[in-house]
């Protein structure tokens, strides 16, 4: 029951807003706007009216001893960002306050200078009127020459946007901290290097000194002393007092906390100079053998020539204080802007995307077993490959594969690839693969998957997701008709949770082979996901076409199977496939084929990739995340997992990660990878216009400037040719769609304009080729999804 | 400081607060600027323990800070700042709102501050808004009577021609001690009854073998789907803390696990207070069959609420956001205003100033029936009891649809930014958006625009407000013809 008794005294009917009283009205600072966007222009999306910059950035100040807080850098470098925001008085105001400041001060009674090993403070405050608010991380650094031997430095995020910085609170601090962690690790290295130079120098000083006080005791044949004896002698013991201090010093900083540095998740994870290191002099001081390891960090350069030094120091406004370089160590001060330039790449942009991609990947997380068929896995795990790409080669391979293993409770699929069959017609391909371990495996496959009953379920549903998007047949589109060939299997097969290898002999068993030119989305399972006005608008271009078997093509056919096979799969390829290559007719425009499941073996790959101009090698960490893919969903490795779950070994494949595809993994296909079927629209096809719902922006990493054409010319296509519709539903549905054409320019333009429907093309991954115009490599429905292409 | 009276007590006065369980708070301080002394605390509030983990002295140096650099504050009129520091070395966090105010007829600088042990962080953080909003709130009260206080002082002083000896400032404490003590006492509930970051399934309604087993599947429905519409906010109601507890936590399961750790299951032997600005609340009725809801604080939610009451299966809910806004800010407005003319202390004393007004004519019926109906929770609801319980299916499921529809918020916001060139066009074509998103449905719209406004704050206001704030007017307009 709802009731709200308090408020019974307000049922007068009377004006809801305040009457006019005769008292002065409530000033509006004491108020509160009442509408959101109260001021001129302003909206979600609208900075700040004070704002005097426009984009977020990172500004490094220090508490100068000599002329107080001041900005030392930004990041970007470039004063067009922070425009004429004022650095300087932002500067004083984050580096106005100690934060570090400790209760008690230095103890007392203490003879020796001490080092305080303070830990880093984060402040989230704001300056209102100038639009800036800041995520402000304090660190001290060391600098034998500095008042007290610290220097207060702060790296601060700034941004217009103030929930961005308290809702990415603990991303930042993690963010910023490993910065923060690098360069006070290069700065204790880069200071116990300071000091054993010093002490170098002291302790030469002392030599010359003690020499110079002998000479002058034995000249000295008088009684007493003469006043230079004396201040000779001063200087001595003072001498003899800086270097225990030094040496203090050194003690200290050699023996920073263990606990801080096992925190610590500083990256330079081979620390420089550690080659020298071996050969190096102990300092005067030596360390202990049981100090912790960062001690190595402090041994003694050996080049170093100690020279003649007073014994106090001058402590005056008029010497240069180190640079942040200077006292870091270069190596990890450029580290140090790596990290920064890393989180400001990281965090920079508007907070919704953010949030989104974070809720995105925690969503996705809890997805794995179906994530295979839409995302790709390795956004989820970016972290872990970029900490990967800093650990030694074994170590990180070791985590990728046992992580790929964690990962993937689902049972490996293993798509027969000797079941391939293509379908284009003046399309050459090229397949060549090794299919001599293919048959093993899929035995292994069949006697050990499929344990559980959870896994059965997982199998159901997995089989269903991926044969929607994967195995059914589909031409879309066309003018002139195409002998397909083609492979599919029917969605009523795969509901039963059979082993893979029975699903797929079923499925090619139930195949129908149609006269028509184009088959067919009603043989797809994702029917059911097709619109009713989608089937219904375009009956003409859904046509089922003839197909002829051809297991070989020649040089002059359309499709190449050269690959060193055994004689047993050989015969078993002659079986199968006979019933799975056919030719399309060279006049057609579109033809279609079920997606490349023939792997060649890694030397055959490389070699083609090299030597086709066609197939290009997409970027290295897209590749080693098609690796890690396959490592997910390869039989192989189900039956590699149980082996090595007790072992901890790794094949040489995966220990790897420059062998793209290993023939051996190479001969296992992951169902996504390679399930696709493939769609080709002609780029001549008919113009008439179609007015369909706007496609969902595709946030990729792409240049905003190809994505802002790709975007119009994807609207301009959609309402150009009849055929958008099934063109992008196969883009979104995982299936290759390949645009013929004749005018490079118009099929380049339709490439882009689709680019965008292609899922998961981002930064890291393009599995788009704009333009190809000799004949395609089987490899290359692997790699592309969207291919342009010469007719 | 003002030659009005000294400078205050350099004592520092301490107000200790017992609570029912235990309190992650340190303590909270009231600090000012003083133009001799500097940054000067004025009052402490603690809990009540037997072990201090912080002394007096320590509080004092950390308030002492919070208002350090603020000398050069350059802040916009009646801003109200908030400074968040997290220092390692003392093992603490500190939430500071800073302010301007006139008390003691000296304008300064003062803030109002909450101390937690560093170990609190990642439980604070998710409560930071709901913890701000509410002192911001008071702040604004309080700088109201402080302003007040110095006028009817300047009058006195006039019209007796002596000065007040005593501390003017006081009245302030009492008014913040006021919202200190809730908040204490929210965040102790919390720290017992928070709902948990992860949520096993199993402990939920959707782990039913069929729909309406364990609720009717209208009932469901309407819950999920209004609970979407509302941001995620709701409060469940019921005599049975199990079965309360259960439908919370299904709500919970469509939050992001950070606004998880922004609601509280309910409490087996008594009913917590309702607090204003956690997503997802469960509230036991009283013997007599019924639960009060503060009108006030139901009215300073952040966003719209779902009432749900688990008895008689009801799912009311309050009006989108841009309406739940704008009759929130008319309520504070009024609030404040009823404020700046109250005469005297009585008058102002917590929720009682309102009733003392009659120019108020708030809306009541801000919980109505759930209008509009989606084709999305419907379809999800459908679709999910068809897969096996007990397996891991149906939280794939559930994530795969959450995913759905955060893309499609997203989409939504990308596709208003387009069309309106980043809000400087005024959106004209909701027809549109709805047939390009495929958002006809009401409820689905609904749904989509309230994850959006989640991620994108103000796009409610932005895309209906003008439309809204226009009609409103010109009824007020009419009425008082």
């Amino acid at each position: 029951m709802i009731s709200a008794p308090d408020v019974v005294a307000f049922t007068k009917e009377e004006e809801y807003e305040e009457e006019p009283y005769n008292e002065p009205p409530l000033p509006e600072e004491y108020s509160v706007p009442l509408f959101p966007f109260a001021n001129q222009g302003a909206n979600p999306w609208s900075k700040l009216s004070g704002a005097k910059f426009t984009r977020d950035f990172i500004l490094i100040s220090e508490f100068s001893e000599q002329v107080g807080p001041q900005p030392l850098l930004t990041i970007p470098d470039d004063t067009k960002v922070f425009g004429t925001f004022d650095l300087n008085y932002f500067s004083l105001r984050i580096m106005s306050v100690d934060y570090q400041a400790s209760f008690v001060g230095h103890p007392s009674g203490c003879a020796y200078p001490k080092l305080n090993f303070v830990e880093d403070s984060k402040v989230v405050l704001g300056d209102s009127k100038e639009g800036a608010f800041a995520y402000v991380h304090h660190l001290t650094l060391y600098d034998l020459e500095a008042r007290g031997f610290v220097r207060p430095f702060c790296m601060a995020y700034i941004s217009t946007d103030e929930h961005k910085i308290m809702q990415q609170f603990q991303e930042l601090s993690a963010e910023f901290s490993k910065a923060s962690e690098c360069l006070k690790k290069g700065n204790r290295k880069a200071f116990a290097n300071e000091l054993e130079k010093k002490l170098k120098d002291l302790d030469y000083t002392r030599t010359v000194l003690h020499t110079e006080t002998e000479i002058q005791k034995k000249a000295n044949d008088k009684w007493f002393y003469s006043s230079q004896a004396i201040e000779k002698a001063n200087e001595l013991a003072s001498v003899e007092k800086s270097i225990i201090e030094h040496q203090d010093l050194l003690k200290q900083i050699r023996s920073y906390p263990h606990r801080k540095l096992k925190a610590s998740d500083c990256y330079p994870a081979v620390e420089p100079d550690c080659s020298q290191d071996q050969s190096a002099d102990q300092a005067s001081t030596t360390s202990k053998p049981d100090e912790p390891a960062e001690t190595n960090l402090y041994r003694r350069r050996p080049s170093y020539t100690p020279k003649l030094i007073k014994a106090k120091s001058a402590k005056c406004f008029d010497k240069k204080l180190k640079t942040l370089e200077e006292l870091c160590d270069t190596e990890f001060f450029t580290q140090t802007l790596a990290q920064l330039n890393h989180i400001e790449h990281m965090f920079r942009g508007d907070l919704c995307y953010l949030l989104t991609s974070q809720i995105d990947r925690a969503l996705l997380k809890q997805q794995r077993i179906t994530n295979f068929l839409f995302e790709d896995l390795f956004i989820l795990d970016d972290k872990v490959v970029e900490k990967q790409d800093d650990m030694p080669l074994e170590y990180s391979q070791d985590k990728l594969h046992a992580r790929s293993l964690e990962d993937c409770p689902i049972p490996k699929v293993l798509i027969n690839v000797g079941s391939f069959k293509s379908s284009v017609e003046s399309v050459l391909i090229k397949m060549e693969q090794e299919l001599g371990d293919e048959f093993k495996e899929s035995e292994v496959t069949e006697s050990s998957v499929y344990d559980h009953q959870e896994n059965l379920d997982y199998l159901d549903m997995d089989m269903k997701g991926s044969v929607s998007s994967g195995e059914s047949i589909e031409v879309l589109g066309t003018e002139k008709s195409t002998s397909v060939l083609s492979k599919s299997d029917s969605q009523a097969s795969l509901t039963v949770p059979l082993s893979p290898q029975v699903v797929r002999s079923k499925a090619v068993s139930r195949r129908t082979i149609s006269e028509d030119s184009i088959e067919v989305l009603s043989t797809c399972p994702s029917e059911a996901l097709i619109p009713d006005d989608f089937k219904a608008s375009y009956p003409s271009a859904i046509n089922e076409e003839p197909y002829v078997e051809e297991p070989y093509a020649d040089d002059d056919g359309a499709i190449h199977f050269s690959a060193s096979v055994s004689q047993q799969d050989l015969g078993e390829i002659e079986g199968s496939s006979e019933n799975t290559l056919s030719q399309t007719d060279s006049a057609c425009c579109i033809g279609k084929e079920s997606s490349g499941l023939l792997i060649p073996n890694s030397d055959q790959t490389q070699k083609h990739c090299d030597e086709d101009g066609v197939v290009s090698i997409p970027p290295q960490r897209y590749r080693e995340k098609q690796q890690g893919f396959h490592v997910d969903f390869s039989v192989d490795d189900i039956n590699s997992s149980s082996q090595e779950n007790t072992t901890e070994g790794l094949s040489p494949y995966d220990q790897d990660p420059n062998c793209l595809r290993s023939s051996r993994d190479l001969s296992k296909i992951s169902l996504n990878e390679y399930g696709d079927s493939t769609s080709y629209i002609s780029s001549a096809a008919s113009t008439s216009s179609d007015r369909t719902p706007s496609p969902a922006h595709h946030i990729g990493l792409s240049s905003e400037r190809h994505k802002k054409k790709a975007g119009q010319n994807a609207l301009k296509f959609i309402r150009q040719y009849p055929f958008a519709h099934p063109a992008i539903y196969s883009l979104l549905s995982g299936r290759t769609l390949i645009v013929l054409g004749e005018d490079e320019a118009i099929v380049k333009k339709l490439v882009t304009a689709l680019s965008i429907f292609v899922p998961n093309y981002g930064k890291s991954a393009k599995p788009v080729k704009h333009w190809v115009s000799s004949p395609l490599h089987i490899m290359d429905f692997q790699k592309w999804k969207l291919i342009g292409l010469q007719r | 400081m003002s030659t009005l009276c000294p400078p205050p007590s350099p004592a520092v006065a301490k107000t200790e607060i017992a609570l029912n369980g235990d309190s992650p708070l340190l303590a909270a301080t009231f600090a000012y600027w003083d133009n001799i002394l500097g940054p000067r605390v004025r009052h402490i509030w603690a809990p009540k323990k037997q072990q201090l983990l912080l002394s007096d002295g320590e509080i004092t140096f950390l308030a002492n800070h919070t208002l350090n650099g603020e000398i050069l504050r350059n802040a916009e009129s009646g801003a109200i700042d908030v400074k968040f520091f997290v220092l390692s070395e003392k093992g603490v966090i500190i939430v500071s709102l800073i302010f301007d105010g006139n008390w003691n007829g000296d304008r300064s600088t003062y803030g109002l501050s909450i101390i937690l042990p560093q170990s609190e962080l990642s439980f604070y953080l998710p409560l930071h808004r709901v913890c701000v909003d509410r002192l911001t709130h008071i702040i604004r009260k309080g700088r109201i009577w402080m302003h007040k206080e110095r006028q009817e002082n300047v009058q006195k002083i006039v019209l007796e021609g002596t000065e007040r000896m005593e501390d003017q400032g006081q009245s302030i404490i009492p008014m913040l001690t006021g919202e200190v003590i809730p908040v204490m006492e929210l965040l102790s509930s919390m720290k017992s009854h928070s709902v948990p970051e992860e949520i096993n399934i199993s402990d939920t309604v959707l782990n039913d073998d069929d729909i309406g087993d364990s609720c009717h599947e209208g009932f469901l429905l309407n819950a999920i789907s209004s609970h979407l519409q509302t941001c995620g906010c709701s409060v469940v109601v019921g005599s049975s803390a199990d079965k309360v507890n259960k439908i919370v936590r299904t709500l919970c399961l469509f939050l992001t696990p950070s606004e998880r750790k922004c609601s509280r299951l309910c409490r087996n032997e008594s009913s917590f207070k309702y607090e204003s600005g956690l997503f997802v609340q469960g509230l036991l009725k009283d013997s007599t069959g019924s639960f009060v809801l503060p009108f006030r604080q139901v009215m300073y939610a952040p966003y719209p609420t779902t009432h749900i009451d688990v008895d008689v299966n009801t799912v009311k809910q309050m009006p989108p956001c841009h309406e739940h806004i704008y009759n929130q800010r008319r309520y504070m407005r009024s609030e404040l205003t009823a404020f700046w003319r109250a005469t005297s202390e009585e008058d102002v004393a917590q929720d009682t100033i309102i009733y003392t007004d009659e120019s108020f004519t708030p809306d009541l019926n801000v919980f109505q029936d759930v209008l509009h109906r989606d084709t999305l929770v419907k379809a999800f609801l459908d679709q999910v009891f068809h897969l096996k319980p007990g397996l891991s299916l149906r939280s794939t499921f559930l994530a795969q649809f959450l995913l759905v529809l955060h893309r499609k918020a997203l989409t939504l916001i990308k596709y208003i930014e387009d069309d309106t060139q980043k809000g400087k066009k005024p959106f004209k074509s909701l027809r549109n958006l709805k047939i390009d998103l495929d958002l006809t449905a009401e409820g689905d719209l609904n749904i989509i625009m309230a994850l959006a406004e989640k991620i994108k704050p103000g796009l409610h206001s932005f895309i209906f407000g003008r439309p809204f704030y226009t009609s409103v007017q010109e009824r007020d307009v009419l009425m008082t013809f």
